[in-house]
């Protein structure tokens, strides 16, 4: 079937989205410009025939990667309610504004509940099985014609780890392409680069009771108080039971979480990496290096050095290893006296020293938080390791409340993402490039080593780019929304609409991407199928269907069953709907068998409000590399730092280097996004939850103040954003929650009537490949 | 978690959903916080002696008629979730605890409204907008589907003239003195009585529900 895309048929594309923006921009009046219209009642139709009794079930929160445990209210079918569950010791009982309206999500009237395929340039209502007949046979058309790497599949951190396993199966297993991504990719891929250069293995040390421990929190680019409001009342909750705990904000902006810190200091975009490491000079110039630590457990290394910022098509890059002792990281970290630092970064020498003393003081337990800001970087593997660096110097980790924790922003990016290895160079245990590891993988899959290639092919943004070029000509997307999230949007959104260019999308709304689709598949959502989340502190947390899916919604993972399936792989996939999670997971958890990654059983993760790994003999890892917590230690040592060949952590010398784009006489301002409480990714799930849409209806432009009055404009005001790749034009908002600093702008990107991200540039880390969303040249213009 | 299982039944037992607002600034560093408070919300009575100590009697027993159980309930999306911010916050409204909890915390008039202001049950929780959403507009995204259910019946009473029982969950709503006396309560949910503070001496809690099935055994 061939696509027409004529004209007529992107207008047509594009109704959908007018529509929400005309919308939008009469909410967005009313948002900025601070109006407050009357209170109407949320005088929602009862359900009546009921007897008051509600049935409860446990689930992990369907939004961010905290993985607070819900109980849902369910009565006649239906998901009534929802409380916070105490027994989960992730949230003990309490939600955010999200969770405790998290069942409304699966409510909006726009629900897809049929497939629709694209006859003649309509989209046009079909049976779910002829849609699927279609993708598997479009599948192995473009195979045949164009190779084995011409079809990809792109996922996301909201996959369940079933959907992703099967997806990592069917294609690298049975495909054998490596053309799996995730937007993961988009979110935390730093953080695993971060993890695997420091550690050689992915994914925190520590847990959430490092948040009860610590006395002192850094926030390092990372506003908590919106984005993991649970996680920081506990922090709060901390800070008010006992004495002395303080709460440092270190970020590029003021926000809510700068309110709330003891200590808000602001640094430059991007020179986070020369104040880490004018902290570590700190501290070895006043020789608070924990000796006994570093000498047993640390091993210094460099790397290369003006690695690039992948803005052109095939950028490849790889780093190299190289030995150091501490004399020469002593003699890197030179260039970094706190004076030279503080004309880098804005940050005073006095506050740099303050922050190194409040590591450096053998008394204080140190906890650091980050996210995005640290992820989401062109220096991002950098800065994690730099972070790592100095926990490792004063010897605060692995114990509880020393903790450099690593936060995730989707409920099972560290679970489907990390854990499955749904990223191009990935199996569910190791790499591809790794013979012992496609073995495995062979092994378990049943399929001939062979099919499992040794090569990595496209990351994230490079699969865009390729299906823009044509290397790519079948993507199916499930559980995200890249129309939205793509930085440089409209290239890649061009790429997607081309001739010849076949995009499945499962999903369960609307959105952007659906407006690029030649198949949507209606997807069964959160709790209307069975699935399992990986928190961001290892913990697996299973859920069962507690409702019904709309119409003919299917959970991805029997969507992907089902086209494997029709594509020969009957033997490679087995299972009954009865009963098909349950198994596909006991399949996957042999890769992870062993101390260092043992996974409970289905059974046992049924029983509780989630389990963190390893579990072995029947007992969770609340901290590892530390032989009182971790079974995996075996060197008779305080610590066992056994990711690594040399049973050590690694020290990296990462210099200061500036952002792909930085702010110049023609576009003056820094461009940075990021959310809001209210809303979660995309918003394709928040804003249709009324409470949550009536908040915060559209996104705007957080200004500086004194920016704002230079360029003349006032709340709810628009202003024109234009970088060099396009425009938008936004309502601006001036002492809003959240104050930029005089010099960059704010926008929050869940807003499809506010593409923000054909704004942003798509540059990204050359190590992790993940693109920097929060730096990029801008100049405004008043409307 | 075998134990906490059990553990959580018997609290749950005692679940549902209503009231909200309350009195008093009472055992911030002991109640119930999202980092490592009591689990148990059955067995943390302690919230309302201390606030019944806490709040003078004519406070207690003052009654303005100012809120109703239809203004209550409007403001919320079922029985039991986080009310709205059902009045005008500026756009520098920051969230800081000082912002709510200068008001919500002990109740009093608030000449800015014209109204007794009601009291949070649980203004250990400061970070009040992590749960308590603004409302700037009226508009929906989409239409929704959504249905609720009906509140509890009041009044539930296992023998004529017996004290009505308590029809909702005591989880974030333990300290009963909050909601259910002094002028900022609900009128229909004020307590004719509110000299007495050891309420659940007479009251118990009975939430009609099935029992708890999340727990699958096999």
């Amino acid at each position: 079937m061939m696509k027409n895309k004529g004209g007529s048929e992107v207008t047509m594309k594009l109704d959908r989205r007018r529509f929400i923006f005309s919308a939008a921009a009469t909410s967005a009046v009313a948002t900025a410009g601070a109006l407050f219209p009357g209170i109407s009642f949320a005088d929602w139709p009862k359900i009546t025939t009921n007897s008051g009794v509600v049935s409860w079930q446990k689930a992990p929160c369907r939004f961010c990667g905290t993985g607070c445990g819900v109980l849902v209210g369910v009565v006649e079918g239906r998901a009534v309610a929802v409380k916070g569950d105490p027994n989960c010791s992730v949230n003990k009982g309490l939600c955010c504004m999200k969770g405790y309206h998290s069942v409304q999500a699966l409510y909006g009237a726009d629900r897809l509940t049929k497939a629709k395929v694209r006859k003649n340039g309509e989209m046009v209502e079909v049976p779910i099985a002829e849609a699927l007949d279609l993708v598997a046979a479009k599948l192995k058309e473009t195979r045949d014609k164009h190779g084995k790497n011409s079809v990809a599949i792109y996922g996301s951190g909201q996959w369940t780890i079933p959907d992703g396993y099967v997806a990592s199966k069917l294609f690298k297993g049975c495909l054998g392409t490596n053309n799996v991504e995730a937007n993961a990719r988009l979110c935390m891929s730093s953080a695993v680069t971060g993890f695997m250069t420091s550690f050689g293995i992915d994914e925190p040390m520590g847990c959430y009771e490092d948040i009860d421990n610590a006395n002192v929190f850094i926030t390092w680019g990372n506003n908590m108080a919106e984005m993991h409001p649970v996680l920081f009342s506990r922090m709060l909750a901390n800070r008010k039971r006992r004495t002395g705990v303080k709460i440092i904000d270190f970020a590029t902006r003021s926000t809510r979480t700068s309110q709330a810190a003891d200590k808000s200091i602001l640094f430059k975009p991007q020179t986070d990496l020369a104040v880490a490491n004018a902290i570590c000079h700190e501290i070895i110039a006043n020789d608070w290096v924990n000796w006994n630590f570093v000498n047993e457990h640390v091993s210094f290394h460099k790397g290369k050095t003006n690695i690039g910022y992948g803005t052109e098509d095939h950028f490849a890059f790889t780093d190299q290893d190289e030995a150091i002792n501490f004399a020469d990281f002593k003699l890197f970290l030179a260039d970094y006296t706190p004076e030279k630092v503080e004309k880098i970064s804005g940050v005073s020498a006095k506050d740099i020293k303050y922050m190194a003393s409040l590591y450096g003081d053998p008394a204080q337990k140190v906890t650091s938080f980050w996210c995005m800001g640290m992820n989401q970087h062109t220096r991002g593997t950098w800065i994690n390791n730099l972070v790592y660096n100095i926990h490792l110097l004063v010897g605060k980790i692995s114990t509880p409340g020393n903790s450099p924790f690593s936060l995730t922003g989707q409920p099972s990016a560290c679970g489907t993402v990390r854990e499955v290895g749904t990223l191009t160079h990935a199996l569910p245990h190791g790499t591809v490039a790794n013979e012992h590891d496609r073995q495995m993988a062979a092994e378990i899959w049943g399929v001939p080593v062979e099919n499992i290639d040794p090569k990595p092919t496209y990351h994230t943004v490079e699969m865009f780019r390729a299906l823009d070029r044509g290397d790519i000509k079948f993507m199916w997307i499930q559980v995200t929304n890249p129309m939205v999230t793509l930085p440089n949007l409209k290239r890649y959104r061009n790429g997607a609409l081309k001739d010849d260019r076949f995009v499945v999308v499962s999903d369960v709304y609307p959105t952007p991407t659906t407006d690029v689709a030649d198949v949507i598949l209606p997807a069964a959502m959160w709790i209307e199928k069975e699935g399992l989340y990986g928190n961001s502190e290892r913990r697996t947390q299973h859920f069962g269907q507690i409702v019904n899916p709309p119409g003919e919604a299917m959970s991805d993972t029997w969507q992907i069953i089902e086209v494997a399936r029709r594509l020969g792989f009957e033997k490679q996939f087995p299972w009954s709907q009865e009963n098909y999670i349950e198994k596909i997971w006991e399949e996957y958890r042999r890769f992870h068998t062993g101390p260092q990654h043992e996974m409970a059983s289905y059974k046992t993760l049924t029983e509780r409000s989630g389990v963190q790994w390893p579990f072995v003999n029947g007992k969770e890892t609340r901290w590892r590399f530390n032989p009182k917590h971790d079974p995996a230690c075996n060197n008779g040592k305080e610590f066992h730092f056994y990711g690594k060949k040399d049973n050590r952590a690694w020290i990296w010398a990462r210099p200061y280097e500036p952002a792909a784009e930085s702010p110049d006489s023609e576009y003056p301002f820094w461009l940075n996004t990021g959310r809001v409480i209210e809303h979660w990714h995309t918003g394709t799930m928040t804003r249709r939850i009324s409470v949550l849409h009536n908040a915060v209806p559209s996104s705007y432009v957080e200004l500086n103040p004194e920016d704002a009055a230079e360029l003349g404009v006032v709340n709810g005001e628009s202003v024109k954003i234009i970088s060099r790749r396009g425009e938008i034009t936004i309502p601006v908002q001036i002492n809003g929650r959240g104050v930029p600093p005089r010099g960059m702008v704010f926008v929050p990107f869940f807003d499809e009537s506010y593409l923000i991200n054909e704004v942003t540039l798509d540059a990204f880390c050359p190590i992790s490949k993940q693109p920097d969303y929060k730096k990029c040249a801008v100049r405004l213009e008043k409307t | 978690m075998m134990k906490r299982h059990k553990q959580r039944n018997r609290w749950v037992v005692t679940a549902a959903a209503l009231c909200c607002l309350t009195i008093i600034h009472f055992a911030g560093d002991r109640g119930f916080s999202a980092g490592g408070g009591n689990e148990d919300f059955d067995h943390q009575s302690g919230k309302l002696y201390k606030a019944y100590d806490a709040v003078p009697e004519p406070y207690l027993a003052a009654d303005s008629g100012d809120r109703n159980l239809a203004g209550f309930y409007e403001l919320r999306q079922y029985p039991g979730s986080p009310p709205r911010i059902p009045h005008p916050l500026d756009l520098t409204f920051k969230g800081n605890n000082s912002d709510c909890l200068a008001c919500h915390a002990k109740g009093g008039y608030s000449a800015e409204f014209g109204k007794y202001v009601p009291v949070t049950p649980h203004p250990e929780n400061s970070l009040c907008y992590q749960c308590h959403t603004q409302k700037v507009t009226d508009e929906r995204f989409v239409p929704s589907t959504w249905q609720s259910i009906k509140p509890p019946r009041l009044g539930l009473s296992f023998l004529a003239g017996a004290p009505p029982s308590i029809p909702h969950s005591l989880q974030l709503r333990e300290n009963c003195i909050a909601c259910h006396t002094g002028p900022g309560a609900v009128v229909e949910i004020r307590v004719a009585h509110a000299s007495r503070g050891n309420c659940r001496q007479c009251h118990v809690p009975a939430v009609q529900q099935e029992s708890f099935s999340e727990f699958r055994r096999n």
